[in-house]
């Protein structure tokens, strides 16, 4: 007999009435006794589940998986080209890319879409995607509203981008909110994009349509985390990441969403340039995107503000993890060496508002 | 790796029928095992298998030498070191940051400040958790509460992937005694297993990352530009989201251990239909409250040491117990709110029981377990302030819908019904024919498929934890 129970049976409450009162009934803190059953390991016995043959299992588990090849082999490829290079990939390819060819041939996948369609959160895309190529070098470009010379009323911000604009978004809009002004900020953080990447999302289409739907007097973009794909040249072959090739490419699809955002309605675009990153392998891609962003900003005049994060982040294009922050140095990136932490995005969200400040009144 | 993605759906095929293959030849089914688990686990981050390797080597070593001596004394020196280092772990990676700024700013301000380092540390995925079971081994062979496993099954106990990332925290005498034999493959829970697994994804995709993306998340991020409609809205469905999300996770862990012949503990039991906060304890997240139970509060002293010092360690624990959640103050205060629940419980000494009718108890409770919530889920102090802040303006409600409604009222009512029906319900899905029920999961999975954003499947909560 526990001595919880020589307690209770001597009506001694008191005792019982904390989690310690478990202690005592299932016997956890009693040296050389096993604990109670007070994870119920015991249940699936006593519930009487009916049990079955391990390769009872085994078959239902295949037929799982086979019915979702056959209805889904397309979005299992589609889902495999998005992963991550590497040997996981690979692996999932292997897989992915047999399934996709199976369930092409098979007309299971399309009833599936049709039947399953109105669930996607997803918003329908309008507008036009990427071209292979990009816009021709020589081609001049659209010509977009010019800029009002005097502040204007700032009633809606979009700010968008990759996994780098959040919490980007959310500081901005919680200064706006601070500050009693009647902006309203949208955010549309779409996270694992890319504009070298059309697989998960045509950020050609995704501005067209942000830019009817939320029709933002301006538009914060941060977006980089996740560039350095091949493209396809204008020949239709694939141009590796980062040459003058690779980057004109890069620089005529920025150019387009820059456009289709200032044709939309947006008086203004701010665009952050990516701060050096900590691994060496990836300045290549961040040198290319901020060039291309810098020229197709160049060539829209003061409709498009870029706002250099690398002086204030990375001075000397030297990687930190700290910067100086009201006298006290403050960790302002995440470990994973790319995007900055909460710290550094209230940092870069100042610099923003900075630029803002002269464009709008709010 | 997370469990609801393409990876996943290609690795545990072939794991379950490999599994099943070797389970008869024990000394090749235990490195497949492991291996198993540490590729499932190298997806995430290879380097972080030293890590989970380096725990496992300190605590069977640990456990070795507690088990070789018959010395108390040095039993508890060997326990303390392996306690150290597993907790060790857990300090530098979680707690580092937090320790050089926030502490360092305490100690500062009282002429104790010290030069440390400032460094981004990555969390290791799944380090609270398998720590915390490492802790266990430990414990429970000092406690002789387990016998000491081979190195390989503690390889497997602290790795196995249904449980690494995100428990629930299966105790060493839980689990060891279960690699002793191979399982039965006679004696398969397949219909529970794969009900379980259909539930989580359900409660995960369908419900938990819907009311984030369309309640949740919006006004936790900015409370400011919410009123009290909409703030109050949210603070529910946040109760609502976080249940969904770890349970549905827990289920699925659970579900996949069953179809693999092993047994997990619960973790939780309809936690919104508690009707006291020591309630709530016995039924969310039903092992770490254990965990906190039997290696923090119980050792601390529990409830034998005189009523203040009872109410001390209930502070202690929970307010540990709340920073196990995350390197922040919030954290600890949504901890220590729960330690005074707990300590105004066990002052009343039942009176409350007696004075006060169930529906009460449970309204009360419930109101205050979601008020709770909003210190858990806000990103720091500061905003819980504006949360409340937002309680209190009125405005409009901008953010209710039928759909988010509906899903708040479902999940909180659910937990509401009779228990017996519930229970009658799972037994019945889980006599069916696994082959219907594996046409049935993939039926779920399309469903649930199709309601993904492009973006993919959002990590679990406790990932983060």
């Amino acid at each position: 007999m526990t001595d919880a129970t020589t307690r209770r049976e001597r009506g001694d409450s008191e005792e019982f009435e904390t989690i310690a009162e478990m202690e005592a009934e299932a016997g956890p803190g009693r040296e050389g006794q096993p604990h109670g059953d007070d994870s119920l390991i015991g249940r699936f016995d006593r519930w009487g589940l009916s049990r079955f043959t391990a390769w009872d299992a085994v078959r239902a588990v295949a037929l799982t998986t086979l019915l979702l090849l056959i209805f889904a082999g397309g979005a299992v490829r589609k889902a495999a080209d998005e992963l991550k290079p590497g040997l996981g990939r690979d692996v999932v390819k292997a897989v992915a890319g047999p399934a996709g060819w199976i369930s092409d041939q098979l007309p299971f996948a399309d009833t599936r879409r049709d039947l399953t369609s109105w669930l996607s959160p997803d918003q329908q895309l309008t507008g036009s995607g990427f071209e292979a190529g990009g816009v021709s070098p020589g081609r001049a470009a659209p010509v977009t509203p010019p800029p009002p010379s005097t502040p204007q009323p700032l009633e809606r911000l979009l700010v968008t981008g990759d996994s780098l604009s959040t919490p980007l978004d959310i500081e901005l809009a919680r200064k706006f909110a601070d500050q009693g002004a009647g902006v309203q900020v949208t955010r549309d953080p779409h996270l694992a994009t890319g504009i070298s990447n059309t697989g998960l999302v045509d950020w050609g289409k995704l501005s067209s349509t942000q830019a009817a739907e939320d029709d933002p007097d301006a538009v914060v973009l941060f977006i980089g985390a996740n560039e350095g794909y091949p493209m396809p040249g204008s020949g239709g072959a694939q141009v590796s990441c980062c040459g003058p090739q690779w980057e004109a490419i890069f620089r005529s699809r920025v150019a387009q969403m820059m456009d289709n955002y200032l044709n939309g309605g947006a008086e203004r675009i701010y665009w952050l340039t990516i701060p050096t990153q900590r691994d060496p392998a990836r300045k290549p891609i961040a040198d290319a995107v901020n060039q291309a962003i810098e020229g197709a900003a160049a060539e829209r005049g003061a409709s498009v503000r870029v706002v250099d994060l690398g002086p204030t982040f990375t001075p000397g294009d030297t990687y930190r993890d700290s910067i100086e922050i009201d006298g006290k140095q403050t960790i302002v990136r995440e470990s994973d060496g790319i995007h900055l932490n909460e710290q550094g995005s209230s940092v870069a969200a100042d610099l923003v508002l900075a630029a803002i400040d002269k464009d709008f009144d709010y | 790796m997370l469990f609801p993605t393409v990876e996943f759906a290609i690795f545990f095929p072939i794991v379950l029928a490999l599994s099943w293959a070797l389970m008869p030849r024990q000394p090749l089914w235990k490195p497949f095992i492991v291996v198993a688990s540490y590729v499932f686990y190298a997806a995430a981050d290879p380097r972080f298998c030293l890590l989970l390797a380096a725990i496992t080597l300190v605590s069977q070593l640990a456990v070795v030498g507690i088990h070789r001596t018959d010395d108390e004394r040095l039993r508890k020196w060997i326990t303390a070191g392996g306690v150290v280092f597993d907790l060790g772990i857990l300090a530098v990676f979680k707690y580092y940051g937090f320790f050089v700024t926030d502490v360092s700013d305490v100690l500062d301000s009282v002429g104790l400040g010290m030069p440390l380092p400032l460094a981004t540390i990555a969390l290791p995925v799944g380090v609270s958790f398998f720590s915390f079971q490492a802790v266990t081994y430990v414990v429970d062979v000092k406690r002789r509460q387990a016998e000491p496993a081979s190195l390989l099954d503690a390889a497997i106990y602290l790795s196995f992937f249904p449980h690494l990332v995100a428990g629930p925290i299966v105790r060493a005498s839980e689990f060891l005694p279960q690699l002793k034999e191979p399982r039965d493959p006679n004696r398969v829970a397949v219909g529970a297993g794969l009900t379980l697994i259909a539930l989580g994804l359900v409660k995960k995709v369908m419900i938990a990352d819907y009311l984030a993306r369309e309640l949740v998340d919006p006004v936790f991020a900015v409370p400011q530009a919410y009123s009290a409609p909409d703030a109050i809205l949210a603070a529910y469905g946040y109760a609502a989201q976080i249940f969904c999300d770890f349970s549905g996770y827990t289920d699925i862990a659970i579900g996949l251990a069953l179809l693999m012949g092993f047994v997990f503990p619960q973790n939780f039991n309809s936690p919104y239909r508690a009707t006291g906060f020591r309630d709530f304890w016995r039924r969310w997240h039903m092992t770490l409250s254990r965990f906190l139970r039997d290696y923090l509060y119980i050792p601390l002293g529990g409830n034998r040491k005189g009523r203040f010092r009872t109410y001390a360690n209930l502070m202690v624990t929970m307010a540990l117990g709340g920073l196990w959640h995350g390197a922040s103050w919030n954290f600890v205060a949504w901890g220590a709110y729960h330690g005074t629940g707990l300590s105004v419980e066990h002052a009343s000494r039942g009176r409350l029981g007696r004075l006060f009718p169930g529906w009460l108890r449970w309204f009360v409770t419930f109101n205050l377990i979601v008020f709770g919530w909003i210190l858990f889920r806000s990103q720091d102090l500061s905003l819980v302030g504006g949360y409340i802040d937002a309680l209190t303006r009125s405005g409009p409600a901008t953010l209710y819908s039928v759909p988010v409604v509906g899903a708040i009222l479902l999940v909180i009512g659910l937990q509401l019904l009779p228990e017996r029906p519930m229970e009658g319900i799972e037994l019945r899905l889980g006599r069916l024919q696994p082959l219907f029920l594996g046409a049935a999961l993939a039926l779920v999975v399309l469903i649930v498929g199709a309601t993904v954003p492009s973006q993919g499947v959002p990590p679990f909560i406790y990932f983060r934890f």
